[in-house]
């Protein structure tokens, strides 16, 4: 086995390196080839949502006049109105409920709980998020609607869609939180600061945007859930005239509509509606990106 | 002159301590001492209950699940009262496979929802193939052989799928690509691809609603969550090792392959149990695309029923009715035993901070 | 460039580096290095941290063009073809030219497959691969501990043990030459003093190039040293001559230590 000098050199046939073994010349082309195809399944993923985004926008915009997004009119085939009016409500009550819970819970949790069990307590949310949204909506049918008899209902369903939306907001408190640097956070208590002092005063100010973000994604996520609405109150045209009465909500409408005999002016509608909604979560996310990129900026300093 | 307890010790490498105790007063203060500990300790027990919010949530919908599936006529609150009491038990024939609620006058109700159990297992799993091998096929070429800022470009897109709304997804296989299935895909497969068991007979309906479409969609809304998880499991190999590989004389494909992987196959496992935890659970898109039939396809094309379809359609049709409402919820039952464990599992091996990125994860 | 360097016939050069530059956005890293490399030496390159000793090997396994942003421009002639040449795939110039990496980067599967990883590749038959993988051990210096299992996951050897199982690895495929890179920096002395020993060994039958910050392993084990200072070759020479008495002042001061 010994190579000793260069008079044995190209005894070996692999010296001669422009000669590649047929196998070598499979393994070669193989990876080169596989190097090409790999990355088309980029389009598998991509192409469907280019055209679902593509179709939607096609059939929805030509008919989308600011007239069919105002009109209040009862009979519904070409009136927006209501809807988003009302599902605007909804969010914002349902926002603010899980923007209650989901703060004080994470900041709770990053703040007070041993290592732990803020672990137990991540876990818990983490398995909430995960949940089937039908899972949800039957806990609120069941709850709210039978248990603490407010029948199908407009507060039943903003409860609801607050219990969907507080796990997103609890982990984002919670991480946001967790990760104000450490010598900042020693600095603060070795000044003397209380807790309710650093929370408030040094921590805040500093997980704010995080925090903000988390809320936008959770409104995100909320405005385009069908179960929890669905199953705990009735559909209705008007707005709401009590916390007990039917409402609307988009998801609900496309829900309602999109099994229409075809040419049926609510297939149109319910298409209008998820256009509304793929804008929403697209102008969310959006925000949530212009609010990390000036983050970054403003933040430069703090992590050095 | 502030004397300073000092911090407790951190409880794990890299964990945090708790807020500190901080005093101004001299350590012997006496009265005021006890009580800044005892202001103290009621803040610490006052802490707890918002950050046990999840857990209460949690809790509150097992209750739920298991009251309703206990339902007597009246509204009570007793958990575990179809252990106790037939026939509200887990019975009903619950894993028979007649599926009726609604009966001639004179016969009984029957409640199997075995139907509906494998229903969703039939499409979550060649679904979750599917968005697994596309999505470890997306994750290498993503990590391996694009370059870094083609790929910064194109994995948004990707985790993108994940924030369109269910309905949305719904609706538009509904229309638009659930025909395609019923009058080109469906008749072509029956026709040309009989010689495999399952694939022959008639191809279903022209609508397209059945099982094909419905495993396309359900790849694509688990799609973002594999190509995530797998991505970053292929991005935790250390440069070194990748690079050992690559001085054996090995190609790319060749340490990816023997290499990559195996040093993140728990991150792998992972997407696993989660994208199929992700299609298992998916509910309204299920219901639009597959609608609620409580019979097993006899074929490839046919349509069939999902435990989180079915609740979803049926909830209405089975208010008042407190046998069906029980049936509902042992179901549910089910589709939150299994998500839950799904779920813990799938989550033992990865990071929790990356999941956040990807909605509904 | 000085050499002290008894001269041989040319044909004897198994690696021939000329006026080898590589540049990073446009500062360059290596400065026209020329060197040869002949059968059963041992040669150290050494130099001060930054000075381009990593790149330089780097650039004779064709691991360079891995880094993105760095050009490479000359000639690396590996028994007379340029491995940078069109026509030449990356692959075929590593498997004749080896690698072993500061830290102990063992795959995470058994011993055995691990330093039968590269004779997979090429699929040799079984019977052969059992030789070639005892025969890469025992070269290596590891038989001895590991015969008794070959199964046994090659993450649970200790330090000085998988840098050695990194050698056989890269011994099995049967290379001519192998590059080490600092291989001794992660070990400590007692592992260090086995991974000398085993180069010692392995210098009669490889050609070794071995990069380290380390002058006294540089004395210890090699027969060539090459000094590199900010790119450029500043010397090269028998091992006593270069470190006894050192042409270049920048050379001397490197070797008493005067700077890192």
């Amino acid at each position: 086995m010994v190579l000793a000098n260069a008079s044995e050199a190209r005894r070996s046939p692999e010296d001669i390196l422009y000669q590649e073994s047929l196998r070598t010349k499979w393994r070669l082309g193989f990876d080169r080839v596989i190097g090409w195809l790999l990355p088309l399944l980029f389009i598998v993923a991509i192409l469907p949502i280019a055209d679902l985004v593509y179709y939607v926008g096609s059939r929805a915009l030509p008919t989308l006049t600011f007239q069919v997004l105002t009109s209040t009119s009862l009979t519904q085939t070409d009136a927006l109105g209501v809807p988003i009016v009302s599902t605007a409500e909804i969010m914002v009550f349902a926002t603010l409920l899980a923007v209650a819970f989901g703060i004080f819970g994470g900041v709770a949790t990053a703040e007070y709980l041993s290592e732990r069990m803020a672990g137990w307590v991540r876990m818990t949310a983490n398995l909430l998020v995960g949940l089937p949204s039908v899972t949800l909506g039957y806990f609120g049918y069941f709850t709210f609607v039978l248990y603490f008899g407010w029948g199908l209902s407009y507060i039943a369903a903003v409860v609801t869609l607050a219990f969907f939306m507080t796990p997103y907001i609890f982990r984002t408190a919670d991480l946001a939180f967790t990760s104000v640097p450490r010598p900042i956070r020693e600095a603060a208590f070795g000044s003397g600061a209380t807790g309710p002092q650093y929370i408030v005063r040094v921590a805040t100010p500093i997980a704010f945007p995080q925090v903000l973000n988390g809320i936008f994604l959770a409104m995100a996520i909320g405005v385009g859930e069908t179960a929890p609405i669905v199953l705990t109150t009735t559909l209705s045209t008007i707005l709401p005239t009590s916390i007990y009465s039917p409402v609307s909500f988009l998801t609900a409408l496309i829900w309602e509509n999109f099994a229409q005999p075809k040419g049926s002016p609510l297939i149109d509608l319910a298409f209008q509606a998820a256009f509304l909604l793929i804008i929403t979560v697209i102008a969310l996310n959006i925000v949530v990106r212009l609010i990390s990129y000036n983050f970054q900026k403003r933040i430069q300093g703090l992590y050095q | 002159m502030v004397i300073l307890d000092p911090p407790p010790a951190p409880a794990s490498e890299g964990g945090r301590e708790p807020i500190p105790p901080t005093s101004s007063d001299p350590p012997d203060g006496g009265l005021h001492r006890s009580r800044r500990e005892w202001l103290r300790y009621l803040t610490k027990a006052l802490a707890l209950v918002p950050a046990l919010i999840p857990t209460l949530f949690l809790i509150m919908i097992v209750v739920a699940l298991f009251s309703l599936a206990g339902f007597g006529v009246t509204f009570s609150l007793s958990p575990f009262r179809f252990v106790v009491h037939p026939p509200y038990n887990f019975g009903f024939g619950f894993f028979g496979s007649k599926w009726n609620p609604s009966p001639a006058p004179g016969y009984p109700a029957q409640w199997g929802t075995l139907v509906f159990i494998v229903g969703s297992f039939l499409t979550a799993v060649p679904a979750l193939f599917l968005s697994m091998a596309i999505g470890l096929g997306i994750a290498i070429a993503s990590t391996v052989y694009l370059p870094r800022f083609v790929s910064a470009w194109l994995d948004p897109f990707v985790d993108l799928l994940a924030g369109i709304p269910s309905v949305v997804y719904g609706i538009w296989a509904f229309v638009v690509i659930a025909p395609i299935f019923g009058t080109l895909l469906n008749p072509w497969a029956a026709a040309h691809l009989a010689f495999i068991p399952g694939f022959g007979g008639p191809p279903g309906q022209a609508t397209g609603v059945g099982l094909p479409i419905t495993i396309f969609v359900l790849t694509l809304m688990s799609l973002p969550i594999t190509t995530l998880l797998i991505r970053d499991a292929l991005r935790s190999i250390p440069r070194d090792l990748w690079e050992s590989g690559l001085a054996l004389g090995a190609t790319r494909w060749e340490v990816v392959r023997k290499i990559s992987i195996r040093h993140g196959s728990r991150g792998i496992l992972s997407a696993a149990f989660l994208g199929f935890g992700r299609a298992f659970g998916e509910t309204v898109a299920v219901a639009m695309v597959l609608g609620v039939n409580a019979a097993y396809p006899i074929n490839f094309y046919g349509s069939t029923g999902t435990i989180a379809a079915t609740i979803f359609s049926l909830l209405d049709s089975a208010y008042g009715n407190s046998q069906f409402l029980a049936a509902l919820s042992e179901m549910a039952i089910v589709l939150l035993a299994i998500s839950l464990a799904v779920n813990i599992a799938g989550r033992r091996f990865i990071s929790s901070i990356i999941s956040y990125e990807v909605p509904g994860l | 460039m000085m050499t002290t360097e008894t001269s041989t016939p040319a044909q004897d050069v198994v690696m021939s580096v000329q006026h080898l530059n590589v540049l990073a956005a446009g500062k360059k890293i290596l400065d026209d290095v020329s060197i040869d490399f002949r059968p059963r030496s041992l040669t150290a390159v050494i130099g001060p941290s930054g000075c381009g000793k990593t790149t330089f090997i780097r650039c004779l396994n064709r691991m360079v063009e891995i880094t993105p942003g760095l050009k490479v421009d000359g000639t690396v002639l590996y028994l007379g073809q340029d491995i940078y040449a069109p026509g030449v795939n990356p692959v075929l110039v590593r498997r004749r030219v080896g690698m072993v990496f500061q830290r102990p980067t063992v795959f995470p599967m058994s011993v055995f497959e691990n330093v039968a990883f590269g004779l997979r590749l090429v699929h040799t038959e079984e019977g052969e691969i059992d030789q070639q993988v005892t025969e890469a051990l025992t070269r290596a210096g590891l038989w001895e501990e590991v015969k008794g299992d070959l199964d046994r996951s090659a993450l649970s050897l200790s330090g000085g043990q998988q840098q050695r199982l990194c050698i056989a690895r890269a011994l099995a495929v049967r290379p001519r030459i192998i590059l080490l890179d600092e291989p001794t920096s992660a070990l400590d002395p007692m592992a260090t003093q086995r991974v000398e020993a085993t180069m010692q060994r392995l210098k009669e039958d490889f050609i070794l190039i071995l990069v380290t910050h380390n002058v006294g392993q540089a004395a210890r084990v090699s027969d060539r040293v090459a000094f590199l200072h900010s790119g450029r070759l500043i010397e090269v020479g028998d091992t006593a001559a270069i470190l006894e008495r050192p042409r270049d002042p920048l050379t001397e001061q490197f070797i008493t230590g005067r700077f890192t």
